[in-house]
C-alpha cells in the first residue's frame, strides 16, 4: 500500500506564516516572469521598471503608500470579522458605501471649521461601511444565512447604487461622458504629509494599532475568538456569541467604509466608479496571506500597494496591468502550498507497521 | 394566442436559467463530496474566455466548447490540489481562484475585447418566430439540451450509482467513509474537476451564445448566484433546476419591466436580481430553520490521524 504517511507537526514554526509568504511571493514572481516571457517581454526589465516606478522616488513611493491605505483598512476589517470565523467578501461594496455616505452628509451639511468637518465626514464614511454590512450581519445572526454570499452580492447592489446616483441625482453636469458626482470643496481635502503622501496614511497606522488592540489585547477580542472558536465554550463562558459576531461585522464593515471615505477625500475628491478598483477583493488576499494579523496586513498592504502602482505604470511599455493582480493572487496560492509543509510532514512507513 | 413579448421573455428566461444552472449543478457535485469551491465565478470566466478565443481563431465551435470545458476543469484542479492534497482552507482557496480566474481571463482576453464572433451556437431547429411554448423549447441551442441531460444524469448518478453514493458518503461522514476504504482524496479531486468542467460549459454558453462577445467582468456575479442556487436547491439537482428557472426569469424580467408599464431606472433594474437573491436566501434559511440540507463535512479537510 502507501509507502508514505502524512503526519501533523506538533509544533509549528512561529514564523511559518512569514516564510510561507516569502515562498509564495517568489513562486508568484516566477509565474509572473513566465507569463511575461510568453508575451515576449524581458521579465527582469519589467520588474526593475515596476520597482523603480513604485518605490524609486518620494513621489512614486507616496503613490504606492496611498494605494496601500484602502487595502490595509479593508484588510483590517476583514481580519476583525474573521476573529469570529466569519468572512467579509463585501469590502468592495463597503468602500463604495463609505464614499456614498460621506457625500450624502457633505451635501446636506455645512460646517465652517474644516478639521471638524473632515472628522465628521470620516465618521460618516465609517458608519456607511457599517450600514452596508448591517443586513448580512442581521441575516447571519438572526437566521444563520451564509454571510459569504450575502456580503458578496451586496457589492453588486452598492456598485449599482453608485452608478444610479452618479448618473441621476448626484450627476455633475460638468462631468460629461464620465459620469461622477460633483467635487467636494478643497477645504475638506485630506492634507498631504510628505510629497504626495496623504495624511490618510497616518489614520491607517492608527487603525492598524486599533485593530491590533481590538483583536489581540481587548476583552472583546478575546470573547470574539472564543465565540468564533467553539459555540459550546462560548456558552459555558457566558459569552453571547451572536452579539460578538454582530459587532465584529459592523466594526469590520466600518473599517472598509473608512477606506472609501479616505479615498474620496484624498484621491478622487468625488464619488465616481474610480473610488475603488477592486481594493476590497485584493484586501481579502492581504488579510488571508498574513493569517489575519493586523501588523502583517499593514506590511503586506504596503507591498501590494506598490505592486498595484507598479502594475499600472508598466502599461506604458505595453504590459498588461493584470500582471500585478495575477502576482497578488498567485502569492497566496504559493503561500498556501508552503503552509502545507510547515503544518505537515511526510513520513516513510516503517517495514513492521 | 400568446403575445410576442411573452415569448421573448420565456426565451430569455430559458437562456439565463441554462447559464446559471450548469454552473450550479457542477458546484452541487463538488459540494456533495464535501469540497466547497467559491471559485465558480473565476472558472466560468476562464471557460468563457478560452472558448471564445478558440472560436474566433478556429471558427470551430465544437473545439471551442471542448477547450472551454477542459481549461476551466484544469483551472479548478488548482483548488483541488490546494484543498484536497494539501488540505488548506477551502474558503481562502476558492476566493483566490475567483480573483485569479477573473484577472487571468482579463489578461488573455484583452486582445479580443470588442471582436465579434462570426459563428455562434445556433439553435438546433431554426424557427424564425416561435409562436408557442413548445416552439420556444425547440428553438434552443445544443447546450440547453445538454444541460437537461446533465440534470437527469447527475441526479441518477448521485442517487443510484456506487460512484454517486460514495461521493455522498464522503460528503456526509469522512471518518466512516475512510474506514469503509473509500478513496477520499481521489473522489474529492474528481468531483472538484467535474464542477470546474460544468462551470466551463456555462462559460462557453455565455460567450458563444448568450452574449457572443468578450468583455472584462462579463460574468457579472453569475458564479455567485450559482452558489446561492445550490443552497436554494437544497443540494438536489431538480430543485436546483427549478431555482435556476426562477432566477433566470428574474434576470430576464428586469430589462422588460418597462414594456409592461413599470417605470424604473435601468440602473435599479440591473441590481434587482442580486437583491432578490439575497431576500430568497434569507427567506429560505428562515423557513428551513437553518437546516438547509448541506453536506455535513463541507469545508472540512480530511486528515487521517497517524496509525
Amino acid at each position: 500500500m502507501n509507502k508514505f504517511i502524512l503526519s501533523k507537526k506538533l509544533y509549528r514554526n512561529e514564523l511559518a506564516t512569514f516564510y510561507s509568504f516569502l515562498i509564495g511571493f517568489l513562486i508568484a514572481l516566477a509565474v509572473g516572469s513566465l507569463i511575461l516571457f510568453i508575451q515576449e517581454k524581458n521579465p527582469f526589465d519589467v520588474f526593475s521598471l515596476m520597482l523603480k516606478l513604485s518605490i524609486g522616488s518620494v513621489n512614486s513611493l507616496s503613490n504606492s503608500l496611498n494605494k496601500a491605505i484602502p487595502l490595509i483598512l479593508a484588510g483590517l476589517g476583514i481580519s476583525i470579522i474573521n476573529s469570529v470565523k466569519l468572512w467579509n467578501i463585501g469590502a468592495e461594496g463597503q468602500i463604495f458605501m463609505g464614499a456614498i455616505a460621506l457625500n450624502f452628509v457633505y451635501i446636506n451639511t455645512s460646517i465652517n471649521n474644516s478639521q471638524i468637518y473632515i472628522f465628521l465626514l470620516l465618521v460618516s464614511g465609517f458608519l456607511g461601511g457599517a450600514f452596508c454590512i448591517l443586513f448580512p450581519a442581521v441575516a447571519k445572526v438572526l437566521f444563520g444565512v451564509n454571510e459569504i454570499i450575502t456580503t458578496l452580492l451586496t457589492n453588486y447592489i452598492v456598485f449599482g447604487l453608485t452608478i444610479y446616483l452618479i448618473n441621476g441625482a448626484w450627476k455633475d453636469p460638468a462631468s460629461l461622458n464620465f459620469p461622477a458626482a460633483a467635487y467636494v470643496s478643497e477645504s475638506v481635502y485630506l492634507p498631504t504629509v510628505i510629497g504626495k503622501l496623504s495624511s490618510g496614511f497616518l489614520i491607517c497606522i492608527l487603525f492598524t494599532l486599533i485593530a491590533y488592540y481590538i483583536k489581540d489585547k481587548s476583552v472583546f477580542g478575546y470573547e470574539m475568538r472564543i465565540a468564533g472558536g467553539s459555540a459550546l465554550t462560548a456558552i459555558y463562558a457566558g459569552i453571547n456569541a451572536k452579539q460578538k459576531a454582530f459587532f465584529a461585522m459592523l466594526i469590520g464593515g466600518g473599517f472598509a467604509g473608512l477606506a472609501g471615505a479616505i479615498e474620496l477625500l484624498s484621491q478622487t475628491h468625488r464619488v465616481s466608479t474610480g473610488i475603488s478598483q477592486g481594493f476590497g477583493y485584493t484586501a481579502i488576499i492581504v488579510a488571508a496571506i498574513t493569517g489575519m494579523r493586523p501588523v502583517g496586513i499593514f506590511l503586506v498592504g504596503c507591498l501590494f500597494g506598490a505592486l498595484t502602482i507598479g502594475g499600472s505604470v508598466i502599461q506604458t511599455i505595453g504590459v498588461s496591468s493584470y500582471i500585478a493582480e495575477i502576482i497578488q493572487a498567485t502569492t497566496l496560492f504559493g503561500a498556501l502550498i508552503a503552509q502545507f509543509f510547515f503544518s505537515y510532514e511526510i513520513l516513510k512507513k516503517s517495514e513492521n507497521d | 394566442m400568446i403575445d410576442v413579448q411573452l415569448i421573448g421573455l420565456l426565451n430569455a428566461t430559458l437562456q439565463a436559467a441554462t447559464l446559471l444552472f450548469i454552473a450550479a449543478l457542477g458546484e452541487l457535485i463538488t459540494e456533495k463530496s464535501g469540497i466547497l469551491n467559491l471559485g465558480v465565478e473565476g472558472m466560468i470566466s476562464v471557460g468563457a474566455v478560452s472558448g471564445f478565443i478558440t472560436a474566433i481563431n478556429t471558427e470551430n465551435l465544437f473545439l471551442a466548447v471542448i477547450v472551454g470545458v477542459l481549461s476551466a476543469s484544469a483551472f479548478s484542479s488548482i483548488h483541488a490540489f490546494v484543498t484536497v492534497v494539501l488540505k488548506q482552507d477551502q474558503t481562502v482557496s476558492g476566493l483566490i481562484l475567483t480573483i485569479l480566474g477573473l484577472s487571468l481571463s482579463s489578461l488573455i482576453g484583452k486582445p479580443y475585447v470588442g471582436k465579434k464572433l462570426e459563428v455562434k451556437l445556433e439553435s438546433l431547429i431554426d424557427i424564425e418566430e416561435p409562436l408557442n411554448i413548445f416552439q420556444v423549447l425547440l428553438n434552443q441551442n445544443l447546450i440547453f439540451y445538454i444541460a437537461i441531460l446533465l440534470m437527469i444524469f447527475t441526479a441518477y448518478v448521485l442517487k443510484k450509482t456506487m460512484f454517486g453514493r460514495r461521493i455522498e458518503a464522503i460528503g456526509e461522514d469522512l471518518k466512516s467513509a475512510d474506514s469503509m476504504g473509500l478513496k477520499i482524496a481521489k473522489t474529492q479531486f474528481i468531483a472538484t474537476c467535474v464542477g470546474g468542467a460544468f462551470a466551463g460549459l456555462s462559460g462557453v454558453y455565455l460567450t458563444l451564445s448568450y452574449v457572443p462577445y468578450w468583455t472584462d467582468g462579463m460574468t457579472s456575479g453569475r458564479g455567485w448566484i450559482a452558489l446561492a442556487l445550490v443552497i436554494f436547491g437544497g443540494w438536489k439537482p431538480y430543485r436546483t433546476a427549478f431555482g435556476a428557472l426562477l432566477f433566470g426569469f428574474l434576470e430576464a424580467l428586469g430589462p422588460r419591466l418597462q414594456t409592461y408599464g413599470f417605470e424604473m431606472s435601468p440602473y435599479i433594474v440591473k441590481i434587482t436580481p442580486y437583491i432578490i437573491t439575497i431576500l430568497v436566501l434569507v427567506f429560505l434559511t428562515i423557513i428551513k430553520n437553518g437546516n438547509t440540507g448541506a453536506p455535513k463535512n463541507i469545508g472540512i479537510p480530511f486528515f487521517r490521524e497517524n496509525r
